[in-house]
C-alpha cells in the first residue's frame, strides 16, 4: 500500500523525445509507488491535475503476467476512465500483488475549461515499453500515441 | 544501416536475414543524410521480416519512426500466404483526409475569416468533453454505422450519393463485423461521431494558390483563389481501442503460427487465422466508423459556411472532390514481376495513389488517376496530386501522406514558451482557433518538413503528380 504523500510537487515524470508523439520515464523508490506515479503522470499529460478536486473515488484492477503488461494495462484502464467516464484524477493509491494492481482514484468529473485539458491520448504503446527495477530504484519508460 | 542508391529519389537497404526482402524508401540526398541515423530505417528492414511479404518493405519520403512500422511505410503481403500486422495500420484506424471544393473565391470571404472560423469552430465538436455531433447514438445505431460507413450518413441526410462516389472504397469497406469490436471500442466512440479530435488532426480552410496541371485541375473542379475545406481525422476512440485490444489478441497468438518478429508492435498472425479474419472485421468496421465520422464533419462544415456567410448551397456548392485513408490494409490485385496477385497492402501512413483507369475510381475521375491530398502544416500549404502508373508497378499504388515531423512534441512546446503563436500565424495569414495552446505549440510550423519537399520526390519518382497546391487561412483545431 502507497503511505506517500502527496507529491505533486516533487518531478514525478520526465518526457523524453519521441518525434510524433509523448514519452515518459518514471524513477520511484518502489513498486506500489511506479505504478502510482505513472497513473498521476497520464493524468499530468491530460489536464492541469493541480486544478482537479478530490470529490469522489474510482477503482481500477487490471491482471497482467509482466510488470509491462500490467503497467500498460493499467494506463489503458485510466485512459477508458477518462474518456469514456470524463473522470479526471488528482492523486492515486496503488497496491500491487503478484500479477495484479488495484488503484484508487481521487477526483471528479472532467470538465475541460477548468481543468486546463491539454490534448487527447490515443493509446498508451508497448513501444520499448520497460518496467524494472535498477538498484534501489524502480523505473519505467511508456509512449503515448497522442 | 547499409544503403544503396538506385537514382537520386530512391534508396535499398539490402536484404539480410532475417529480412525476406529488401527495404526500399523514396527519398532525397539531402533527406536520407537526415535519416542515416534514424530508428525508422531498423523498422523498414523489420517490415521486411512479415512472413509473405512480397516485392520491398516501402517508405515514403515523410518516413519517421513508428510503432513496429515506420510512418510512410508500405508493406503488401500475400493475401493467402501472408500476414495481417496491426501495427502496420497503426492506432487511427483509417486516420485521413478530405477535400471539398465550394464555388467561392478567397476575395469574396476575405472579410469574414474570422466569423468562418468562429462557426466552424462552434460546428465541430473536439471529441473529449464534449457532446458529439450526433448526441445519443444508440448500440444498435452504432453498429449500423460501423457496418456502413458513409451510407449511414446518406441514410441520415448527412452526405450525398456523390459524396459516397469521391470516398476511398465507397466509404465503406466490406468485410465489417461489429461483432468483433469490444464493448469498451464501442463506448468510446459512442460520444465521438462528427468529432475532430486533437493531435494532429485539423479542419483547414485555404485557397488555391497554384496551380501545376491546369488540365488535371480543371478535372477536378479546382481552380486559382478557390475556397477549399480539407478535413484530416480518423476513427476516433473507437479506432484507438480496437488496435489495443487486437494487439494484445494478435500479440499472444503469434507463438501458436511460430511467427517470431524482432517487435511486439509489429505483431503480426497468419490473414488467414481466426484472429487475423477477427481483426480485419474489426478493422473495417473502425474503417467504416471513420469515414463516416469525416463525412458527417464535412456536413456540419458545409452549415458553417452557410450560416457564416449568409448563402444558399447553390452559391457555396460544396462538393466533395475525394476522400482518402492513409493508416490501413486493403486487399488489392496488384502486378509484381509480371504476375497478377492479391495482396493485402498495409499502408502506415501512406496514401492509395491509384494510376489513371483504375477500376476503383469513381467514372468522374477514372481517366485522370486518383486524388491523392497530403496535409501540410497550418502554415504553409497542402498539396492535390495524383496517382500515376509508375505507383502501379513499384509502390503497389501508394504515396506519401503528409509533411513528417522534424521536431517532437516536447522540443515544439519549449520553442513555442513565451510567444504567441496564434498570433503568429495570424500575422502569416492564418487565423487559428483551437481548443488547447498546447495543440497549436506542437503543430507549429516548424515542427514539420516542408511538405513541398516530401511531394516533389513522389513526383520526381513517377509516382504522383502535383495538381494543385492549397494555402491554408483558416485552421480549425480539437
Amino acid at each position: 500500500m502507497s503511505n506517500e504523500s502527496r507529491d505533486t510537487d516533487a518531478p514525478l515524470f520526465r518526457e523524453f523525445e519521441h518525434t510524433g508523439d509523448v514519452g515518459i520515464e518514471i524513477i520511484a523508490p518502489d513498486r506500489d509507488q511506479l505504478f502510482r506515479r505513472a497513473a498521476l503522470a497520464l493524468a499530468s499529460l491530460l489536464v492541469d491535475r493541480s486544478r482537479v478536486e478530490e470529490r469522489e473515488e474510482r477503482e481500477v484492477s487490471v491482471k497482467g503476467e509482466t510488470d509491462a503488461d500490467l503497467m500498460h494495462d493499467l494506463l489503458a484502464e485510466l485512459l477508458d476512465v477518462f474518456v469514456v467516464d470524463e473522470f479526471v484524477w488528482r492523486d492515486a493509491s496503488v497496491v500491487c500483488r503478484d500479477g495484479s494492481i488495484k488503484a484508487t482514484l481521487k477526483g471528479e468529473r472532467f470538465d475541460a475549461d477548468r481543468h486546463q485539458f491539454r490534448g487527447e491520448i490515443k493509446a498508451v504503446t508497448y513501444h520499448q515499453l520497460t518496467v524494472r527495477q535498477e538498484g534501489t530504484d524502480w523505473r519505467a519508460r511508456i509512449i503515448f500515441d497522442i | 544501416m547499409q544503403l544503396i542508391k538506385l537514382n537520386d529519389h530512391l534508396w535499398e537497404i539490402p536484404r539480410q536475414a532475417p529480412m525476406l526482402v529488401p527495404g526500399r524508401i523514396y527519398a532525397n540526398e539531402r533527406m536520407i543524410g537526415e535519416l542515416r541515423d534514424d530508428p525508422a530505417l531498423t523498422q523498414v528492414a523489420n517490415v521486411a521480416c512479415l512472413p509473405g511479404i512480397v516485392g520491398y518493405s516501402l517508405a515514403m519520403p515523410d518516413i519517421h519512426w513508428g510503432y513496429g512500422f515506420p510512418i510512410g511505410g508500405v508493406a503488401a503481403v500475400d493475401a493467402q500466404e501472408g500476414v495481417i500486422s496491426p501495427g502496420g495500420v497503426g492506432y487511427d484506424i483509417n486516420c485521413g483526409v478530405r477535400l471539398a471544393r465550394t464555388n467561392l473565391e478567397f476575395a469574396e470571404v476575405e472579410a469574414r475569416v474570422d466569423q468562418l472560423a468562429d462557426a466552424l469552430f462552434a460546428k465541430i465538436p473536439a471529441g473529449v468533453g464534449s457532446e458529439g455531433a450526433i448526441p445519443g447514438l444508440s448500440m444498435a445505431e452504432l453498429r449500423q454505422v460501423v457496418t456502413q460507413g458513409s451510407e449511414w450518413a446518406l441514410r441520415n441526410g448527412y452526405a450525398t450519393r456523390r459524396d459516397l462516389e469521391h470516398t476511398e472504397e465507397g466509404g465503406r469497406l466490406s468485410g465489417a463485423d461489429p461483432d468483433q469490436l469490444s464493448e469498451r471500442a464501442y463506448k468510446r466512440g459512442a460520444k465521438q461521431l462528427g468529432t475532430l479530435g486533437s493531435g494532429n488532426h485539423f479542419l483547414e480552410v485555404s485557397r488555391i494558390d497554384r496551380i501545376f496541371d491546369a488540365g488535371l485541375a480543371d478535372a477536378l473542379g479546382l481552380r486559382m483563389n478557390q475556397v477549399t475545406v480539407l478535413i484530416h481525422s480518423g476513427s476516433r476512440g473507437l479506432g484507438h481501442q480496437t488496435c489495443d485490444d487486437y494487439l494484445k489478441v494478435i500479440g499472444s497468438a503469434m507463438a501458436r503460427y511460430e511467427i517470431r518478429l524482432p517487435d511486439r508492435q509489429l505483431a503480426a498472425v497468419p490473414i488467414s487465422s481466426p484472429e487475423g479474419q477477427a481483426y480485419l472485421g474489426a478493422m473495417a468496421a473502425a474503417a467504416n466508423f471513420a469515414w463516416c465520422n469525416r463525412q458527417v464533419m464535412m456536413h456540419l462544415a458545409q452549415q458553417a459556411f452557410l450560416e457564416a456567410l449568409s448563402i444558399s448551397p447553390r452559391e457555396l456548392g460544396f462538393e466533395l472532390i475525394y476522400d482518402v485513408c492513409h493508416n490501413i490494409a486493403k486487399f488489392e490485385e496488384h502486378t509484381f514481376e509480371h504476375r497478377q496477385r492479391r495482396v493485402c497492402v498495409h499502408r502506415k501512413g501512406a496514401t492509395r495513389a491509384f494510376g489513371p483507369g483504375h477500376p476503383a475510381l469513381p467514372e468522374a475521375l477514372r481517366p485522370f488517376g486518383q486524388p491523392v491530398l497530403i496535409p501540410g502544416d497550418m502554415g504553409r500549404y497542402s498539396f492535390v496530386m495524383v496517382g500515376l502508373e509508375t505507383a502501379m508497378r513499384e509502390t503497389f499504388g501508394s504515396s506519401c501522406h503528409g509533411a513528417g515531423r522534424v521536431m517532437s512534441r516536447t522540443k515544439a512546446k519549449a520553442e513555442a514558451r513565451g510567444r504567441d503563436l496564434p498570433a503568429e500565424l495570424k500575422a502569416m495569414g492564418v487565423t487559428v482557433r483551437a481548443r488547447t495552446r498546447a495543440g497549436v505549440a506542437e503543430e507549429m510550423p516548424a515542427a514539420y518538413k516542408d511538405v513541398d519537399e516530401v511531394v516533389r520526390v513522389m513526383e520526381a519518382a513517377g509516382v504522383t503528380r502535383n495538381v494543385a497546391r492549397l494555402k491554408p487561412f483558416a485552421v480549425i483545431k480539437g
